[in-house]
Protein backbone atom coordinates (compact mmCIF):
# COMPACT_ATOMS: atom_id res chain seq x y z
CA UNK A 1 0.00 0.00 0.00
CA UNK A 2 1.61 3.08 -1.33
CA UNK A 3 -0.61 6.07 -0.39
CA UNK A 4 -1.33 6.20 3.29
CA UNK A 5 1.53 5.95 5.83
CA UNK A 6 2.25 3.03 7.58
CA UNK A 7 1.61 3.17 11.19
CA UNK A 8 4.95 3.88 12.85
CA UNK A 9 5.78 1.40 15.57
CA UNK A 10 5.25 3.29 18.92
CA UNK A 11 1.95 3.58 18.21
CA UNK A 12 1.80 -0.20 17.79
CA UNK A 13 3.65 -0.48 20.73
CA UNK A 14 1.37 1.43 23.50
CA UNK A 15 -1.21 -0.23 21.35
CA UNK A 16 -2.72 3.24 19.55
CA UNK A 17 -3.08 5.21 23.11
CA UNK A 18 -1.06 8.00 21.32
CA UNK A 19 -4.14 8.49 18.67
CA UNK A 20 -6.72 10.96 19.15
CA UNK A 21 -8.98 10.43 16.00
CA UNK A 22 -7.30 7.93 13.42
CA UNK A 23 -8.11 4.95 11.22
CA UNK A 24 -6.44 1.94 10.75
CA UNK A 25 -5.80 0.61 7.97
CA UNK A 26 -5.41 -3.10 7.99
CA UNK A 27 -4.30 -4.78 4.93
CA UNK A 28 -2.73 -7.41 2.74
CA UNK A 29 -0.19 -6.69 0.35
CA UNK A 30 -2.14 -8.51 -3.11
CA UNK A 31 -5.85 -7.91 -1.77
CA UNK A 32 -7.34 -6.55 -4.48
CA UNK A 33 -10.49 -5.32 -2.01
CA UNK A 34 -7.73 -3.86 0.36
CA UNK A 35 -6.11 -1.66 -3.25
CA UNK A 36 -9.75 -0.49 -3.51
CA UNK A 37 -10.18 0.39 0.39
CA UNK A 38 -7.02 1.93 -0.24
CA UNK A 39 -8.57 4.58 -3.15
CA UNK A 40 -11.53 5.04 -0.76
CA UNK A 41 -9.60 5.93 2.47
CA UNK A 42 -7.44 8.61 0.27
CA UNK A 43 -10.60 10.25 -1.21
CA UNK A 44 -12.04 10.14 2.59
CA UNK A 45 -8.47 11.34 3.75
CA UNK A 46 -8.83 14.53 1.27
CA UNK A 47 -12.38 15.66 2.22
CA UNK A 48 -11.36 14.89 6.50
CA UNK A 49 -7.48 15.86 6.87
CA UNK A 50 -8.27 15.96 10.69
CA UNK A 51 -8.41 12.16 10.49
CA UNK A 52 -5.23 10.54 10.76
CA UNK A 53 -5.12 7.43 9.03
CA UNK A 54 -2.31 4.65 8.94
CA UNK A 55 -1.90 1.36 7.08
CA UNK A 56 -1.21 -2.11 8.93
CA UNK A 57 -0.34 -4.93 6.68
CA UNK A 58 -1.77 -7.88 8.73
CA UNK A 59 0.60 -10.39 7.13
CA UNK A 60 3.27 -8.51 9.45
CA UNK A 61 1.30 -8.10 12.61
CA UNK A 62 -1.24 -11.38 12.75
CA UNK A 63 -1.53 -10.61 16.64
CA UNK A 64 -3.11 -7.25 16.20
CA UNK A 65 -6.01 -8.94 13.70
CA UNK A 66 -6.15 -11.51 16.83
CA UNK A 67 -6.30 -8.69 19.17
CA UNK A 68 -8.86 -7.16 17.80
CA UNK A 69 -10.98 -10.23 16.82
CA UNK A 70 -10.99 -10.33 13.26
CA UNK A 71 -8.66 -11.90 10.50
CA UNK A 72 -10.07 -10.43 7.02
CA UNK A 73 -8.64 -7.66 5.03
CA UNK A 74 -9.80 -5.12 4.19
CA UNK A 75 -10.50 -3.78 7.89
CA UNK A 76 -11.03 -0.63 9.65
CA UNK A 77 -10.24 0.01 12.93
CA UNK A 78 -11.60 3.40 14.30
CA UNK A 79 -10.07 4.78 17.30
CA UNK A 80 -11.04 8.02 19.39
CA UNK A 81 -9.05 9.26 22.43
CA UNK A 82 -6.92 5.81 22.68
CA UNK A 83 -9.83 3.52 22.34
CA UNK A 84 -10.74 1.03 19.49
CA UNK A 85 -14.09 2.26 19.12
CA UNK A 86 -14.98 0.16 16.02
CA UNK A 87 -13.66 -2.54 13.79
CA UNK A 88 -15.07 -2.82 9.87
CA UNK A 89 -14.48 -5.47 7.82
CA UNK A 90 -15.00 -5.46 4.24
CA UNK A 91 -15.05 -2.81 0.72
CA UNK A 92 -16.46 0.35 1.14
CA UNK A 93 -17.68 2.96 -0.29
CA UNK A 94 -16.47 6.71 0.21
CA UNK A 95 -19.75 7.60 1.34
CA UNK A 96 -20.53 4.70 3.31
CA UNK A 97 -17.28 5.53 4.77
CA UNK A 98 -18.29 9.00 6.08
CA UNK A 99 -21.88 7.45 7.21
CA UNK A 100 -19.91 5.04 9.29
CA UNK A 101 -17.03 7.88 10.81
CA UNK A 102 -19.83 10.06 11.38
CA UNK A 103 -22.08 7.73 13.36
CA UNK A 104 -18.87 6.95 16.18
CA UNK B 1 -9.94 19.70 -12.24
CA UNK B 2 -11.98 20.75 -14.57
CA UNK B 3 -15.84 19.00 -15.76
CA UNK B 4 -15.94 19.31 -19.50
CA UNK B 5 -13.82 16.76 -21.48
CA UNK B 6 -13.62 15.17 -25.00
CA UNK B 7 -13.98 11.89 -24.11
CA UNK B 8 -15.21 10.37 -20.65
CA UNK B 9 -13.95 6.38 -20.03
CA UNK B 10 -16.40 4.85 -17.44
CA UNK B 11 -13.87 2.09 -16.25
CA UNK B 12 -9.90 2.42 -15.44
CA UNK B 13 -9.37 -1.35 -16.66
CA UNK B 14 -7.55 -2.41 -19.20
CA UNK B 15 -9.65 -1.56 -21.79
CA UNK B 16 -10.33 1.80 -20.11
CA UNK B 17 -7.23 2.68 -19.86
CA UNK B 18 -5.75 1.68 -23.60
CA UNK B 19 -8.40 3.72 -24.66
CA UNK B 20 -7.47 6.44 -22.51
CA UNK B 21 -4.22 6.10 -24.07
CA UNK B 22 -5.09 6.43 -27.51
CA UNK B 23 -7.42 9.30 -27.11
CA UNK B 24 -5.15 11.20 -25.07
CA UNK B 25 -2.31 10.44 -27.42
CA UNK B 26 -4.97 11.98 -29.66
CA UNK B 27 -4.86 15.64 -28.09
CA UNK B 28 -8.24 14.79 -26.60
CA UNK B 29 -8.62 15.75 -22.92
CA UNK B 30 -9.82 12.27 -21.56
CA UNK B 31 -11.27 11.33 -18.02
CA UNK B 32 -11.39 7.68 -16.24
CA UNK B 33 -13.76 7.27 -13.69
CA UNK B 34 -13.95 4.26 -11.60
CA UNK B 35 -15.91 3.14 -8.85
CA UNK B 36 -13.05 1.26 -7.49
CA UNK B 37 -9.47 1.26 -8.25
CA UNK B 38 -7.81 1.34 -11.34
CA UNK B 39 -7.29 -1.73 -13.18
CA UNK B 40 -10.72 -4.02 -12.68
CA UNK B 41 -10.19 -7.79 -12.47
CA UNK B 42 -6.52 -7.77 -13.70
CA UNK B 43 -5.94 -6.41 -9.87
CA UNK B 44 -7.10 -10.27 -9.29
CA UNK B 45 -4.44 -11.74 -11.10
CA UNK B 46 -2.07 -13.46 -9.70
CA UNK B 47 0.51 -13.65 -12.32
CA UNK B 48 -0.41 -12.94 -16.18
CA UNK B 49 2.08 -14.97 -18.54
CA UNK B 50 -0.40 -14.48 -22.16
CA UNK B 51 0.89 -10.83 -21.93
CA UNK B 52 3.01 -9.68 -25.12
CA UNK B 53 6.23 -7.59 -23.60
CA UNK B 54 6.35 -10.10 -19.91
CA UNK B 55 6.96 -13.70 -19.45
CA UNK B 56 5.66 -12.90 -16.41
CA UNK B 57 4.15 -10.14 -13.86
CA UNK B 58 2.08 -10.10 -11.28
CA UNK B 59 -1.53 -8.48 -11.94
CA UNK B 60 -1.52 -5.61 -9.71
CA UNK B 61 2.02 -4.87 -11.02
CA UNK B 62 0.77 -4.61 -14.55
CA UNK B 63 -1.73 -2.54 -13.66
CA UNK B 64 0.24 0.07 -12.16
CA UNK B 65 2.83 0.49 -15.05
CA UNK B 66 -0.58 1.01 -17.30
CA UNK B 67 -1.83 3.73 -14.71
CA UNK B 68 1.46 5.14 -15.14
CA UNK B 69 1.42 5.42 -19.05
CA UNK B 70 -1.69 6.98 -18.69
CA UNK B 71 -1.10 9.81 -15.86
CA UNK B 72 1.82 10.51 -18.18
CA UNK B 73 -0.39 11.43 -21.11
CA UNK B 74 -1.84 13.64 -18.96
CA UNK B 75 -5.66 11.60 -18.62
CA UNK B 76 -7.68 12.60 -15.36
CA UNK B 77 -8.32 9.36 -13.06
CA UNK B 78 -11.05 9.61 -10.48
CA UNK B 79 -10.92 6.54 -8.74
CA UNK B 80 -13.39 5.43 -5.91
CA UNK B 81 -15.88 7.59 -8.00
CA UNK B 82 -19.70 7.18 -7.02
CA UNK B 83 -21.71 7.83 -9.70
CA UNK B 84 -25.15 9.01 -9.32
CA UNK B 85 -26.29 9.67 -12.93
CA UNK B 86 -25.39 8.74 -16.34
CA UNK B 87 -27.45 10.56 -19.70
CA UNK B 88 -26.20 9.46 -22.25
CA UNK B 89 -28.90 10.16 -25.05
CA UNK B 90 -27.90 13.29 -25.94
CA UNK B 91 -24.92 15.11 -27.99
CA UNK B 92 -23.73 15.91 -24.71
CA UNK B 93 -23.29 13.27 -22.34
CA UNK B 94 -23.89 13.81 -18.87
CA UNK B 95 -22.44 11.84 -15.84
CA UNK B 96 -22.91 13.14 -12.34
CA UNK B 97 -20.44 11.36 -9.79
CA UNK B 98 -19.54 12.61 -6.33
CA UNK B 99 -21.79 15.44 -6.45
CA UNK B 100 -19.95 16.94 -9.66
CA UNK B 101 -21.51 17.16 -13.11
CA UNK B 102 -19.19 15.86 -15.84
CA UNK B 103 -19.67 16.61 -19.45
CA UNK B 104 -18.12 14.73 -23.07
CA UNK B 105 -18.41 14.70 -26.29
CA UNK B 106 -17.84 11.22 -26.39
CA UNK B 107 -18.38 7.84 -23.86
CA UNK B 108 -16.47 5.18 -23.79
CA UNK B 109 -18.01 2.32 -21.30
CA UNK B 110 -15.33 0.52 -20.17
CA UNK B 111 -17.05 -0.57 -17.18
CA UNK B 112 -16.38 -4.91 -17.08
CA UNK B 113 -17.89 -7.59 -15.08
CA UNK B 114 -18.29 -8.62 -11.35
CA UNK B 115 -18.42 -12.00 -9.96
CA UNK B 116 -21.84 -13.82 -9.96
CA UNK B 117 -22.78 -14.35 -6.27
CA UNK B 118 -23.81 -18.20 -5.37
CA UNK B 119 -27.38 -17.19 -5.08
CA UNK B 120 -28.46 -20.03 -2.54
CA UNK B 121 -25.83 -18.47 0.34
CA UNK B 122 -27.92 -15.74 1.44
CA UNK B 123 -25.96 -13.61 3.59
CA UNK B 124 -24.03 -16.16 5.10
CA UNK B 125 -20.97 -14.21 6.42
CA UNK B 126 -18.45 -17.43 5.62
CA UNK B 127 -19.29 -16.86 1.63
CA UNK B 128 -16.22 -14.62 -0.09
CA UNK B 129 -14.55 -14.07 -3.45
CA UNK B 130 -10.85 -13.25 -2.27
CA UNK B 131 -8.50 -16.08 -1.36
CA UNK B 132 -6.07 -13.64 -0.61
CA UNK B 133 -8.47 -11.24 1.51
CA UNK B 134 -10.20 -14.03 3.26
CA UNK B 135 -8.59 -17.31 3.14
CA UNK B 136 -6.22 -17.07 6.42
CA UNK B 137 -9.20 -17.14 8.76
CA UNK B 138 -9.65 -20.75 7.23
CA UNK B 139 -6.47 -21.81 7.96
CA UNK B 140 -6.55 -25.99 9.64
CA UNK B 141 -10.12 -25.94 8.31
CA UNK B 142 -12.63 -27.06 5.92
CA UNK B 143 -13.59 -24.96 2.50
CA UNK B 144 -15.80 -25.34 -0.39
CA UNK B 145 -14.72 -23.56 -3.28
CA UNK B 146 -16.85 -23.12 -6.25
CA UNK B 147 -16.22 -22.87 -9.87
CA UNK B 148 -14.23 -25.17 -12.10
CA UNK B 149 -12.45 -22.82 -14.29
CA UNK B 150 -9.04 -20.95 -13.81
CA UNK B 151 -9.76 -18.88 -10.76
CA UNK B 152 -11.29 -21.38 -8.74
CA UNK B 153 -7.83 -23.61 -9.44
CA UNK B 154 -5.74 -21.05 -9.01
CA UNK B 155 -7.80 -19.57 -5.75
CA UNK B 156 -7.89 -23.32 -4.30
CA UNK B 157 -3.98 -23.29 -4.82
CA UNK B 158 -3.25 -19.96 -2.94
CA UNK B 159 -5.85 -21.19 -0.55
CA UNK B 160 -3.89 -24.50 0.46
CA UNK B 161 -0.94 -22.19 0.45
CA UNK B 162 -2.40 -20.35 3.47
CA UNK B 163 -3.68 -23.84 5.10
CA UNK B 164 -6.54 -24.74 4.62
CA UNK B 165 -6.42 -28.56 6.14
CA UNK B 166 -8.79 -29.80 3.50
CA UNK B 167 -10.48 -28.53 0.56
CA UNK B 168 -13.20 -29.31 -2.05
CA UNK B 169 -13.64 -27.73 -5.82
CA UNK B 170 -16.95 -28.39 -7.38
CA UNK B 171 -17.47 -27.72 -11.08
CA UNK B 172 -21.33 -28.41 -12.46
CA UNK B 173 -20.33 -28.76 -15.73
CA UNK B 174 -19.16 -32.33 -16.48
CA UNK B 175 -15.77 -30.80 -16.93
CA UNK B 176 -13.33 -28.20 -15.68
CA UNK B 177 -12.63 -25.36 -17.64
CA UNK B 178 -8.62 -24.63 -16.27
CA UNK B 179 -5.58 -25.00 -17.78
CA UNK B 180 -4.46 -28.38 -17.40
CA UNK B 181 -1.42 -27.33 -15.75
CA UNK B 182 -3.28 -25.66 -12.91
CA UNK B 183 -5.41 -28.77 -12.43
CA UNK B 184 -2.51 -30.63 -12.27
CA UNK B 185 -1.18 -28.57 -9.61
CA UNK B 186 -4.22 -28.79 -7.48
CA UNK B 187 -4.57 -32.19 -7.62
CA UNK B 188 -1.25 -32.99 -6.50
CA UNK B 189 -2.06 -31.82 -3.19
CA UNK B 190 -3.34 -34.77 -1.08
CA UNK B 191 -5.82 -32.88 0.68
CA UNK B 192 -7.79 -31.61 -2.42
CA UNK B 193 -10.63 -32.79 -4.24
CA UNK B 194 -11.83 -31.84 -7.31
CA UNK B 195 -15.74 -32.84 -8.58
CA UNK B 196 -17.51 -31.48 -11.82
CA UNK B 197 -21.30 -32.68 -12.09
CA UNK B 198 -21.74 -30.93 -9.09
CA UNK B 199 -24.01 -28.41 -8.25
CA UNK B 200 -24.79 -26.11 -4.61
CA UNK B 201 -28.13 -26.46 -4.36
CA UNK B 202 -28.69 -25.23 -0.33
CA UNK B 203 -26.32 -23.59 2.49
CA UNK B 204 -27.00 -24.38 6.13
CA UNK B 205 -25.82 -21.30 7.58
CA UNK B 206 -27.07 -19.88 10.97
CA UNK B 207 -24.57 -17.49 12.95
CA UNK B 208 -22.01 -19.48 10.87
CA UNK B 209 -21.87 -21.90 8.26
CA UNK B 210 -22.42 -25.64 9.31
CA UNK B 211 -22.91 -27.27 5.41
CA UNK B 212 -23.65 -27.26 1.73
CA UNK B 213 -25.75 -29.45 0.00
CA UNK B 214 -24.12 -30.58 -2.91
CA UNK B 215 -26.44 -32.15 -5.64
CA UNK B 216 -24.31 -34.41 -8.81
CA UNK B 217 -26.20 -33.16 -11.70
CA UNK B 218 -26.27 -36.79 -13.37
CA UNK B 219 -27.38 -39.15 -11.02
CA UNK B 220 -29.47 -36.74 -9.25
CA UNK B 221 -28.09 -37.77 -6.03
CA UNK B 222 -27.34 -35.43 -2.96
CA UNK B 223 -24.85 -35.35 0.04
CA UNK B 224 -24.24 -32.83 2.66
CA UNK B 225 -20.66 -31.20 2.89
CA UNK B 226 -19.26 -30.15 6.45
CA UNK B 227 -17.34 -26.91 5.79
CA UNK B 228 -16.51 -23.72 7.26
CA UNK B 229 -16.22 -21.69 4.10
CA UNK B 230 -17.06 -21.28 0.95
CA UNK B 231 -15.17 -19.42 -1.58
CA UNK B 232 -17.66 -18.56 -5.18
CA UNK B 233 -15.81 -18.28 -8.47
CA UNK B 234 -18.61 -18.88 -10.85
CA UNK B 235 -17.70 -16.15 -13.43
CA UNK B 236 -18.46 -12.74 -14.11
CA UNK B 237 -21.64 -10.64 -14.74
CA UNK B 238 -21.67 -7.63 -16.62
CA UNK B 239 -22.21 -4.16 -14.32
CA UNK B 240 -24.53 -2.48 -16.84
CA UNK B 241 -27.95 -2.25 -14.48
CA UNK B 242 -27.15 2.15 -14.91
CA UNK B 243 -27.36 1.94 -18.93
CA UNK B 244 -30.32 -0.28 -18.97
CA UNK B 245 -32.88 2.35 -19.68
CA UNK B 246 -30.67 4.40 -22.41
CA UNK B 247 -28.52 1.37 -24.31
CA UNK B 248 -29.29 -1.70 -26.41
CA UNK B 249 -27.85 -4.78 -23.70
CA UNK B 250 -28.09 -7.99 -24.91
CA UNK B 251 -30.03 -11.04 -23.29
CA UNK B 252 -27.52 -11.24 -20.50
CA UNK B 253 -27.41 -8.29 -19.78
CA UNK B 254 -23.50 -7.04 -22.18
CA UNK B 255 -23.75 -3.96 -24.50
CA UNK B 256 -24.13 -4.11 -28.07
CA UNK B 257 -22.10 -3.03 -30.04
CA UNK B 258 -20.60 -3.42 -33.86
CA UNK B 259 -17.18 -4.10 -34.70
CA UNK B 260 -16.15 -0.67 -33.99
CA UNK B 261 -17.48 -0.85 -30.56
CA UNK B 262 -20.09 1.06 -31.51
CA UNK B 263 -23.83 1.18 -29.27
CA UNK B 264 -26.62 1.74 -29.68
CA UNK B 265 -26.47 5.91 -29.11
CA UNK B 266 -24.21 7.70 -31.28
CA UNK B 267 -21.04 8.88 -29.35
CA UNK B 268 -21.25 5.99 -26.62
CA UNK B 269 -18.36 3.42 -27.65
CA UNK B 270 -17.86 -0.08 -25.03
CA UNK B 271 -14.86 -1.84 -24.69
CA UNK B 272 -13.55 -4.83 -22.92
CA UNK B 273 -15.65 -7.50 -21.07
CA UNK B 274 -18.64 -5.23 -20.61
CA UNK B 275 -19.00 -6.42 -24.61
CA UNK B 276 -20.80 -9.65 -25.55
CA UNK B 277 -17.59 -11.67 -27.08
CA UNK B 278 -16.28 -14.86 -26.43
CA UNK B 279 -12.49 -14.49 -25.77
CA UNK B 280 -11.73 -12.14 -22.69
CA UNK B 281 -8.68 -11.97 -22.31
CA UNK B 282 -6.25 -9.12 -21.31
CA UNK B 283 -5.02 -9.12 -25.23
CA UNK B 284 -8.21 -8.80 -26.17
CA UNK B 285 -9.81 -6.35 -24.15
CA UNK B 286 -7.08 -4.15 -25.07
CA UNK B 287 -8.10 -4.27 -28.49
CA UNK B 288 -11.64 -3.07 -27.83
CA UNK B 289 -10.00 0.02 -26.39
CA UNK B 290 -8.05 0.91 -28.99
CA UNK B 291 -10.59 0.49 -31.62
CA UNK B 292 -13.07 2.27 -29.18
CA UNK B 293 -10.81 5.47 -28.72
CA UNK B 294 -10.15 5.50 -32.61
CA UNK B 295 -13.69 5.54 -33.75
CA UNK B 296 -14.22 7.87 -30.37
CA UNK B 297 -11.47 10.33 -31.75
CA UNK B 298 -13.30 10.17 -35.39
CA UNK B 299 -17.03 11.02 -33.94
CA UNK B 300 -15.82 14.18 -31.92
CA UNK B 301 -13.75 15.31 -34.97
CA UNK B 302 -16.49 14.82 -37.48
CA UNK B 303 -18.63 16.93 -34.76
CA UNK B 304 -16.00 19.77 -35.45
CA UNK B 305 -17.55 19.69 -38.97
Amino acid sequence: MSGITPIPTEHIDNFFASLSDAILFFHKELCPHCKNMEKVLDKFSAKTPSVEIFSIDGEAYPELLSKLSFERVPTLAFVRNGTVVKVKTGLMNPRELKALYSSL
Amino acid sequence: MSTTYDVIILGGGVAGMTSAIYAARANLRVLILDENACGGLVNWTKVIENMPSYTSIGGMELVERIQEQVEALGVDIEEAACIDSIDLTGEEKIIEADDTIYKAKAVILATGRKPIPLEVAGECENVHFCAICDGAAYKGKKVLVVGGGNSGFDESIALLDQGIEELLLVEKMNRFFAAQSTQDELTSHANATILHSTEVTAVSCDEKLESVTLRNVATNETIEYPCDGIFVFMGQQPGTAIFQEQLSLDSDGYIETDELMATSLAGVFAAGDVRPKKYRQITTAMADGTVAALEAERYIRSLAG
